[in-house]
């Protein structure tokens, strides 16, 4: 048998309708709606994406989604209440010198939430691969969040060290973590290679990357004394005749390490999809092209503000055109008593609801520019290939995650949709 | 409920169709044809391989659709809400016909008694925000404000002091003869008081109508607030209400209590659009229901230095009543419950009742000359006018 190739059906009409839809019941639920206007969104996309013709297909629900985060959110504030508490009795005593010790132990919370980002991050992808299915088989995740949060703290540390010399093996170790953890019905996939494989894509940021770095160091040599020096005595800096070039070259050296560090995301996504498989040998390959990610990016941004500029406008001028309608009219000149309160509350709720509304709309665009072309063109790169292979393949029972994702939720890394 | 299909034409036309089967134990498609057959709750849906003949039966009622379909080429179709297995109908003619046949057809959706579960589940999340936003923080902040030793709090404040006003365009005001008649009245406040340190009163270069006690006995009176200010006796009696919030170390709780909320609020909201500033919202509730209580306390306990000084406490009534007649206090439906300081009126009230207990008056708070400097401390000639905001 052929490979099967994965085709992209829905249009940017429908999901635009979809997403008005559940935007404005987001919005007027005050955000209670989200959870399952996230799930509707799952469900389009993934019936969009079709390998050799079928529909994916998504079956998580918006009740056990707020459910979850009902969940996910009382575990957490126990969690962030207990550290505030304990951070704020040690910072007290060892505050008796140093009073500055306090405000670093409100910097501590953030800290001690990155675990726990990272704990996040498995479990909504463990959700979503547990409510993910093809062809009526579902997908599945094994337990082990906990694991990938300490080897994710653990290699992030890494990388941050070596200033991104070891970033490949983050990478790639995570990755693998993920993908010899992830199954399809009875099938588990697997992540062959090495990190070795990686540094080929890595190169030019790293070039980039520290040749920047360089030249703040050599730009910074002429100017850090005389900075220091107007620190330590409270003056204003006096311009100095220092180069300025290697800050100029340092800027150019910020884009293109940015550049190349999206160019490094995808190719080292691309080589690891290479070196998977799935069961007994099936092999699959997906390989977006970084230039077209970019473009993506570029035009659906550009296109994502000028469609919400117009919008913008037009929820402006249809706002002062009801307040003008209702009478609101601010009282005018010195003599003027101070507007009634009521008149105050009315202006102050018309600017809250335009400005929700200007922002639903650029949700809307967003998804109708970005989201959807970046999912159709990643989607559209996937091949299977030995698709007789499938047939070894049985049903996994069902898995219960209770967060539903509910952790990400709350933690605001959830991602596009 | 009537699943009745309608004809037998129908029916027939049904037999001539096909469609792509799961059976939810193998990813391996399977083509069948589909007929119908059965009246009422007895109609089924029958499944037939092609190939090898076996036979499988949809009970009509029970069918459901998988719902938000991206294109509607194909309509997938699952036995009831829970099996696994699928039915891929693209034919367009099986598929409308199938859809009129059952009016009723429901889409796949969440299993029964979600809806009691999340409500328990909305009570015990609300149940346990509350024990720890209004139990267990304020508590332990407390707590913690006891241990902490004054020499720490001093430098706290000096360090919000330093900190807080500069990030708001703000310089203190160092005018010497505005400055000695400052500690003129902080003096006769203070004398006799049994304070954890001492007070250390200053004026802030910052137009709005606004005092604070920081940590460690900093108070900062806003330039605002003393321009205002028709006279001595009223900065008495915002000086005196400071003094009670140093007493009562309620700067250090405040620091406190928000250091143990931090990050709390902000994951009820999570990524929903603008939920950063409905926490902001939310934080500023807490504080504010956090600080009625420490206000009405500094109020009760102004009062009582005032009259022991020979001062009206009337005197922070009638500074209210003045905000209040320039429209300044936020007094307003949603934004009363944002202001910090609990509903001026009542405040005004309290404050009357307190003078008419009765005081003995004593001598006047500051001297004429006194005074004039006393409102000239950050410079710029002749004092705003009334009711002028930044």
């Amino acid at each position: 048998m052929s490979a099967l190739k994965t085709e992209f059906g829905g249009g940017r009409g429908d999901l635009f309708q979809l997403a008005m839809k559940t935007g404005f019941l987001t919005a007027l639920t005050f955000g209670l709606y989200r959870f399952w206007q996230t799930t509707r969104f799952r469900r389009w996309y993934w019936s969009a994406v079709r390998p050799g013709g079928t529909p994916m297909e998504y079956t998580g629900t918006g009740a056990e989604k707020f459910i979850g985060f009902l969940f996910a959110i009382i575990l957490l504030a126990l969690y962030l209440a207990f550290f505030n508490v304990v951070a704020m009795f040690i910072t007290i005593r060892l505050s008796a010198n140093t009073p500055g010790i306090l405000e670093y132990g409100a910097a501590a919370t953030p800290l001690a939430l990155i675990p726990i980002i990272f704990m996040a991050r498995y479990r909504a992808r463990r959700y979503i691969m547990s409510r993910s299915r093809w062809r009526g088989i579902r997908f599945g995740m094994s337990a082990g969040a906990w694991g990938y949060a300490w080897r994710a703290c653990l290699y992030s540390a890494l990388t941050l060290l070596t200033l991104g010399l070891l970033w490949p093996l983050r990478t790639f170790q995570l990755e693998k973590y993920l993908t010899d953890r992830s199954w399809f019905g009875t099938a588990r996939f697997t992540q062959f290679g090495s990190f070795w494989q990686l540094y080929g894509p890595l190169i030019p940021f790293l070039i980039c990357f520290w040749g920047t770095l360089a030249l703040y160091g050599y730009g910074l040599r002429y100017v850090l004394p005389a900075m220091l020096e107007s620190i330590s005595r409270g003056i204003p800096m006096v311009a100095s005749n220092a180069p300025a070039w290697p800050f100029l070259a340092g800027n150019l050296g910020i884009l293109l390490t940015f550049l190349f560090a999206v160019y490094y995301r995808v190719a080292s996504f691309r080589v690891m999809a290479a070196m998977k498989t799935l069961g007994d040998g099936l092999e699959f390959d997906i390989h977006p092209r970084t230039r077209t990610l970019v473009r993506i990016h570029i035009i659906g941004g550009i296109l994502t503000n000028l469609a919400t500029s117009v919008a913008a406008t037009i929820v402006i001028v249809a706002a002062i055109a009801i307040g003008m309608g209702i009478g609101i009219s601010l009282p005018s000149g010195p003599s003027a008593s101070v507007p009634e309160p009521s008149v105050i509350l009315a202006l102050t709720l018309l600017f809250v609801i335009s400005l929700v509304v200007i922002i639903v709309f650029y949700n809307v665009f967003r998804q109708i520019f970005i989201t959807f072309p970046m999912v159709r063109h990643v989607a559209e790169t996937l091949e299977i290939h030995e698709p007789s292979l499938l047939s070894t393949i049985r049903q996994r029972d069902r898995d219960d995650t209770r967060d539903a994702g509910g952790f990400a939720e709350a933690l605001n890394v959830g991602g596009a949709f | 409920m009537e699943y009745a299909i309608r004809n037998q034409a129908f029916a027939d036309k049904m037999a001539m169709s096909y469609a792509e089967f799961f059976d939810g134990i193998t990813p391996m498609v399977q083509r069948v044809s589909l007929r119908v057959s059965g009246q009422g709750e007895a109609a089924v849906l029958e499944l037939k391989n092609v190939e090898t003949h076996a036979e499988i039966r949809w009970r009509l009622a029970d069918i459901r659709q998988v719902p938000d379909q991206a294109r509607e080429d194909a309509f997938i179709f699952t036995p009831d809400n829970d099996a696994p297995a699928r039915l891929v109908i693209r034919e367009a003619e099986a598929l409308r016909e199938l859809v009129t046949a059952l009016p009723d057809l429901k889409t796949l959706g969440a299993p029964k008694g979600s809806w009691r579960k999340m409500i328990g589940m909305v009570a015990a999340a609300v149940v346990a925000f509350g024990a720890i936003l209004f139990g267990l923080i304020p508590v332990m902040a407390d707590r913690g404000a006891e241990l902490i030793p004054p020499e720490t709090e001093m430098a706290l404040g000096q360090g919000l002091f330093e900190q807080v006003y500069p990030a708001m365009g703000a310089y203190e005001c160092t005018d010497p003869a505005g400055q000695a008649a400052l500690d003129r009245i902080q003096a006769r406040l203070t004398r006799g008081l049994d304070l954890p340190y001492p007070i250390q009163a200053r004026v802030v270069s910052e137009p709005s109508l606004n005092a604070a006690a920081l940590p460690g006995g900093h108070v900062t009176f806003h330039r605002g607030l003393i321009e205002a200010a028709q006279s001595p006796e009223e900065v008495a009696a915002v000086l005196a209400h400071e003094i009670g919030h140093v007493a009562h170390r309620d700067g250090t709780r405040a620091v406190l209590r928000t250091m143990g909320s931090f990050g709390i609020i902000g994951l009820v909201y999570g990524d929903f659009l603008g939920g950063s500033a409905m926490a902001a919202v939310s934080q500023q509730l807490i504080t504010s229901s956090y600080s009625r209580e420490a206000e009405e306390r500094a109020d009760a306990y102004a009062h009582e230095l005032l009259a022991r000084e020979g001062i009206s406490p009337g005197a922070l009534g009638v500074f209210f009543q003045r905000i209040r007649d320039q429209g300044l206090d936020m007094d307003l439906g949603v934004f009363q419950h944002l202001s910090t300081h609990p509903e001026t009126l009542t405040r005004i009230e309290a404050s009357a009742a307190a003078a008419a207990v009765g005081f003995t008056p004593g001598d006047p708070v500051l001297s004429a000359e006194d005074w004039a400097a006393l409102q000239r401390i950050c410079g710029g000639g002749a004092p705003l006018s009334g009711g002028t905001k930044g």
